[in-house]
């Protein structure tokens, strides 16, 4: 059997990658090193870490015809941001429950967001042009963009230009004022980083996620996803391999990568390599450092790819409570933070490597199997001491301390929980630093500095190597951008060569 | 390290005194000192021109213990010298010692030095400029250690047609055995000493490396063997002139290390400077391979010329004129060769005027009793390291 290409990692912008390549006729072999495709999605052999799959890019699902796959969409997730007393609910502009004149406020800011982010959304899908030695058309794109936040208008492109490097606790407390809203927008802003909410460069992954024009949420959850994207890799006559572990990415005498070295010691030949491992493991694991120049092994060693998510399923024997009252609703998202003051407080601990008192949650209901699914943010990878058992009993403890104070009872109701801290999801997913988004998520690090400089546009150094995974443009959220720019990349480059 | 009892206190102008510096320091007549790593190196003694002078007919002393000096050693230490270089260590064996570049990711010349492979896994890189944070990116991921020893070890480059026999007349026996670029261990007075068969000036001479608490016996035992063979201690202005001649670069002068310009497009790459031989593309992957796989197809905007200028006057700083119009290069380092009698300079030279060399000149401004003259010289471009004498490579060298 010989293969056009080879897709390292069956997560979904490897088989966003792959089905792209088999639409346009290459045959893909998949290598997924656990026992079923999905990745941080893939629900079998444990718990599912990207429980919310809200984000899919509605362009990548429609041209993979992810509907005729089996993938149905429904309205947008609502957000309910608990508080003490009650809960706001967010859905798009509107915010219930937060008071008159903090929702006008909400509203008139998410209208200018949203214009902003529209400014600077195409630009936040495309492949990012070359700031050096580019071409024709990368000048064009970037004039685009410039163009775009011109036609903002004076006074709203002065605004963008002036919050887009600031951070997002200034920006909210001017605009909206501290409370559970503004929590819940930060963590929108902050959420799988090491960033808290007044870290400077917050509000460009805010601009980011409101950016996602036709950001689709899939029913049925990850594993429906997973599914559909499976049967378009099938389709295109792609094949996926489990409990395939690839040790090494082979270059020839030619300096081009060509092919790959399984654990096992199988060595599997293609001419294109497409990567959706984390871009330092990548290149100094999977490549090694032996055929980067040492400004790129140094670049991928030392990006900022701290992880600050622990996972936690809780079983649970009742339906919760908010507290006021409210049962929580299945299959929305809840923010348990309370203001963004919060936030910071509980990045403060991270910072010094210890597990925060009150972590900040995001979470979801499933009344059918009765799960409470947690994001515990702010938990950091690398912890003092080590992940003891008294340091996840010390985790598990805080969290549901949290969700106590929001759900009243919720304690007496849990009948059993599952931990994954970000060094298990290190571990678990060979994910340095555990970190969703495969590299920090901030502005040194976006667009063409992503997952940095020399090394955006989805190319690696060594011929034939890209990389499709979080850690390229546009970076994390299953939006499954990456996967389909990096191989559209592969694809023009391929055509160019010719 | 042991670098911390080798510091020594701070003299009046902010350098720290060299391991040879009580016995230099009397013979400074001119008390010229510069600024070399933060030691206080002499420029000039007493007068360049007898300086300059002994370099060709005698026997000089120059103190190189500025030098940065790092030892590379380990499993992977070939590995990670020739993933540093363009050349290919692999053909460099045990006791010998290699001219050498290295250069970034775009294939710019981050700096230029001699490495020495003093055995299988063991090698010292010796240059100008600082490199502890470059060598250890590059050595980053392979088995091997890397240590600072420019503190640790006082080095002595003995030039000059009489050199070998000033070492021979001090003891080292069999040191006129030795090749260009050859390594060789011997005593002097029981005390270990490193001699290399390198040198900066082009001509016959030797490179001597000690501990700098052995420098002032060495030193002493030295001055004594030389004495009937005319052994003159010199200083930076003579080794300039000797090293023009002779072809050597000098980085901050002739070009600027692409780790420390600051304007894009400063750096310099080895085809512009005209070093395409010290870059071996057909080994494996080393820093900058693939931009200078690239450069190696493209012709270079601009080369780094040898000039030779009509007249006498040395064309310091002086702007190169095509048909005496046409501003297409500047000088880098002149001299008037007091041995080759030649008017020699350095310079870059734009594309094509770089490669064809016709109808060049070099304007030279002389200040005569406050009156300044402005004179086009003709120039025309030659081979580089146009003084080259047999007597640098003779082995064994002639008993001058």
């Amino acid at each position: 059997m010989t293969w056009d290409a080879i897709v390292i990692g069956a997560g979904h912008n490897g088989l966003i990658a792959a089905a792209r390549l088999g639409q346009a006729g290459k045959r893909v072999l998949v290598l997924e090193a656990r026992e079923a495709p999905g990745g941080l999605m893939a629900a079998r052999g444990g718990m599912t870490v990207a429980m919310l799959p809200t984000a899919l890019n509605a362009d990548v699902a429609r041209a993979l015809d992810l509907h005729r796959h089996g993938l149905s969409y429904g309205a947008p997730v609502a957000t309910l941001a608990l508080g003490a007393g009650g809960a706001v609910r967010i859905s798009g502009r509107e915010a219930s429950g937060a008071g008159k004149a903090v929702a006008v406020a909400y509203g008139a800011l998410h209208d200018r967001l949203t214009r902003q982010a529209a400014a600077l959304g195409r630009m936040l899908m495309k492949t990012p042009p070359r700031l050096r030695d580019g071409g024709a058309g990368d000048l064009i794109a970037l004039a685009r963009m410039g163009l775009g936040i011109r036609l903002l208008g004076k006074d709203e492109m002065r605004d963008l230009l002036r919050i887009l490097l600031s951070n997002i606790w200034d920006v909210l407390n001017d605009e909206i004022g501290d409370g559970p809203l503004a929590a819940a927008l930060a963590m929108e802003a902050t959420l799988g980083g090491a960033m808290g909410p007044r870290s400077p460069g917050t509000v460009l992954p805010l601009l980011y996620r409101m950016a996602g024009r036709g950001r689709l949420r899939a029913l049925g959850g990850p594993d429906a996803v997973i599914a559909a994207l499976v049967r378009a890799v099938g389709a295109g006559g792609g094949a996926i391999r489990t409990g395939a572990e690839v040790a090494r990415i082979l270059v020839g005498e030619d300096d081009r990568a060509g092919g790959v070295r399984l654990t096992t010691g199988e060595e599997i030949r293609a001419p294109l390599i497409l990567s959706n491992a984390h871009p330092r493991r990548t290149l100094n694991d999977l490549l090694g450092v032996a055929h980067l120049d040492a400004e790129d092994a140094r670049r991928a060693r030392l990006m900022a790819s701290t992880g600050m998510v622990a996972r936690l399923d809780f079983a649970l024997s009742g339906a919760p409570v908010a507290d006021g009252g409210m049962a929580i609703p299945s299959g929305e998202r809840l923010i348990v933070a309370g203001n963004m003051a919060a936030l910071e407080t509980a990045f403060n601990a991270a910072k010094y490597k210890e597990i925060p008192d009150r972590p900040v949650l995001e979470c979801t209901y499933e009344a059918g199997r009765g799960l409470l699914s947690v994001n515990a943010q702010f938990v950091p990878c690398e912890v003092k001491g080590g992940w003891t058992d008294k340091a996840r009993a010390t985790l598990e403890g805080n969290v549901r301390a949290v969700l106590a104070g929001a759900m009243p009872g919720f304690q007496a109701m849990i009948a059993g929980v599952e931990t994954l801290t970000p060094a298990d999801i290190e571990a678990r997913f060979g994910l340095p630093g555990g970190h969703w988004h495969h590299g920090e998520f901030r502005v040194d690090q976006m667009l063409m500095m992503r997952p940095f400089g020399g090394a955006a546009q989805y190319r690696m150094p060594v011929a034939g190597l890209y990389l499709c995974g979080a850690g390229a443009h546009p970076g994390g959220d299953i939006t499954g951008v990456p996967g389909w720019n990096a191989a559209g990349q592969a694809l023009k480059d391929g055509r160019a060569a010719k | 390290m042991s670098a911390a009892k080798n510091l020594r206190q701070p003299m009046a102008m902010g350098v720290v005194p060299g391991p040879f510096h009580d016995r230099i320091a009397p013979l400074n007549h001119r008390q010229g000192w510069m600024n070399w790593m933060g030691i206080a190196a002499p420029t000039v003694l007493d007068t360049v021109e007898f300086e300059y002078f002994a370099i060709r007919n005698q026997a000089t002393v120059f103190d190189i213990s500025p030098m940065m000096k790092y030892r590379i050693s380990g499993p992977d230490a070939e590995t990670v010298v020739n993933r540093l270089v363009t050349r290919d260590i692999r053909k460099v064996g045990p006791g010998r010692v290699t001219y050498a570049i290295w250069c970034d990711e775009d294939g710019n010349v981050v700096d230029d030095g001699t490495i020495f492979r003093f055995a299988d896994g063991t090698f010292r890189l010796c240059c100008q400029e600082p490199q502890m944070a470059w060598l250890m990116d590059v050595a980053h991921g392979f088995d091997v250690s890397l240590a600072d020893e420019s503190a640790d070890v006082a080095g002595l480059a003995v030039q000059g047609p009489t050199s070998c026999a000033v070492l021979k007349d001090m003891g080292l026996a069999g040191v006129e055995a030795m090749k260009p670029f050859d390594i060789r261990e011997f005593r002097v007075k029981s005390k270990p000493v490193t001699v290399s068969r390198t040198g900066f000036t082009g001509d016959l001479g030797y490179e001597l490396w000690m501990a700098p608490d052995d420098a002032l016996t060495i030193w002493d035992h030295l001055m004594a063997a030389g004495h009937l063979r005319g052994v003159k201690v010199i200083g930076y202005e003579a080794l300039e002139m000797a090293r023009i001649e002779a072809g050597f670069l000098l980085p901050r002068v002739d070009f600027v290390s692409s780790q420390t310009h600051l304007r894009p497009g400063r750096a310099r790459n080895p085809y512009e400077l005209g070093l395409d031989r010290l870059v071996h593309l057909d080994k494996p992957h080393f820093n900058g391979r693939r931009a200078l796989q690239r450069l190696s197809q493209t012709r270079p905007a601009r080369k780094l010329v040898t000039l030779e200028i009509s007249r006498d006057k040395p064309a310091h700083h002086a702007y190169v004129y095509h048909r005496g119009k046409k501003e297409v290069g500047f000088v880098t380092s002149a001299l008037w060769s007091p041995t080759l009698k030649r008017n020699i300079a350095y310079a870059w030279v734009d594309a094509p005027y770089c490669f064809d060399g016709k109808d060049l000149s070099v304007e030279i401004y002389l200040q005569r009793e406050l009156v300044w003259q402005r004179r086009m010289a003709r120039a025309q471009i030659v081979d580089r390291g146009l003084f080259a004498n047999p007597r640098r490579t003779a082995t064994p060298p002639s008993d001058y």
